[in-house]
């Protein structure tokens, strides 16, 4: 870990401490700095926007009732992405994440027929797009839930294993097992698309 | 992984580290020993290639814009539940009691306060008054006495009525 690293985690926690005194400008200034990446972790997990930011309100929701009892013994980041995987894992294991999934695909039928109609003449590189676009999101929403978290902690987070560990409340050996599986299916589905566009 | 040695790291098990090649993260010097390795390494290369090729395709993959009001909801949000933690925070031990929560232990001590009050009042109570029942018991006895007294009286009366007959 280097001194940025070091320097942004006493930064963090500090602000966390200042909100369990009482200190709202401080839970803003955290809010600013994580509200984007936690969204789309959770945006990526689910596929669905307006769910996704549903969701990252009770994340933030939960920070900040928790601010009393909060000790910066982790990472502040590790902290919040564990606080985003619970209730990301628990979103798609109550079932909610299917009926969002359907509306999704009819919303991206309906996008894809409007573009058809009314963008004549870059519809051939629009339509290559959003099937790129929709492998992608594909193969990544039919990882099972546990591996989809860990790839997306590691590919756009950029955590290291054992901050995906404690995110996910599991040992670092088995985030590399799920973190190997996981490449492994999307290197099985994605790989075709080397040099294309 | 030893790159001057030729150890394939697909071979010995340490695949990890050409994870961490692919996602960029692995300091210069082990850089470039991975890379003189995939020069001479046919397996790897290709895993690395793979491997590139998703993460490229995943960069491909852009998040939507958040909503304006995001804050704005969330700090109402957070406003309404403390209001709601600040009511149950009050309400609390008398929801439990009759959800059942509680069960019956809180209230044990407040029945023995309870008890013990009524027994000290029922022994010594300066307010006691007889029970209804037992007055007017009392005024009966009080009547009967008087009639008797009366009764005695007349008869006394009579008794000295015929002397003064004699007398005359």
């Amino acid at each position: 870990m280097d001194m940025m690293a070091v320097a942004t985690i006493e930064h963090d926690a500090e602000l966390m401490l200042r909100v369990r005194e009482g200190d709202s400008q401080s839970f803003a200034l955290l809010l600013a700095k994580h509200r984007a990446p936690v969204i789309h972790f959770l945006y990526r997990m689910i596929q669905n926007q307006a769910v996704a930011e549903e969701l990252a309100q009770e994340v933030f929701l939960r920070v900040y009732r928790s601010r009393a009892s909060y000790e910066p013994t982790a990472k502040f980041t590790t902290w919040l992405f564990r606080i985003a995987s619970h209730v990301a894992l628990n979103h798609i294991r109550d079932g909610k994440h299917e009926r969002n999934q359907e509306s999704l695909d009819q919303e991206s039928d309906e996008g894809m027929s409007r573009q058809v109609a009314s963008e004549a003449p870059t519809v051939e590189q629009r339509m290559v797009r959003e099937a790129k676009f929709e492998e992608i999101r594909q193969a990544i929403e039919l990882l099972p839930a546990k591996q989809r978290a860990a790839v997306l902690m590691h590919k756009y987070q950029e955590m290291e294993y054992s901050q995906i560990a404690a995110a996910l409340e599991c040992s670092e050996s088995a985030v590399k097992s799920l973190l190997f599986r996981a490449y492994e299916t999307l290197r099985a589905k994605l790989a075709h698309m080397a040099g294309r566009e | 992984m030893n790159a001057k040695n030729n150890q394939c790291p697909m071979q010995n098990g340490n695949a990890e580290i050409l994870l961490s090649y692919c996602a960029r993260s692995l300091e210069p010097e082990q850089t470039a020993q991975i890379e003189q390795h995939l020069t001479a390494c046919a397996e790897c290369r290709a895993w690395a290639a793979e491997q590139q090729t998703v993460w490229a395709a995943m960069d491909a993959w852009e998040a939507e814009p958040i909503s304006a009001d995001f804050d704005a909801a969330l700090f109402a949000r957070i406003a309404a539940a403390e209001r709601t933690s600040a009511w149950e925070r009050w309400t609390s031990p008398v929801r439990q009691f009759f959800q059942g929560g509680m069960g019956w232990r809180p209230v044990w001590p407040a029945v023995a306060v309870a008890l013990t009050l009524v027994i000290a009042l029922s022994i010594e109570n300066p307010f006691r008054t007889e029970p209804a029942g037992q007055t007017v018991k009392l005024e009966a006895q009080e009547i009967e006495q008087a009639e008797r007294a009366l009764e005695d009286l007349e008869m006394l009366r009579q008794l000295e009525a015929p002397e003064e007959e004699t007398s005359l």
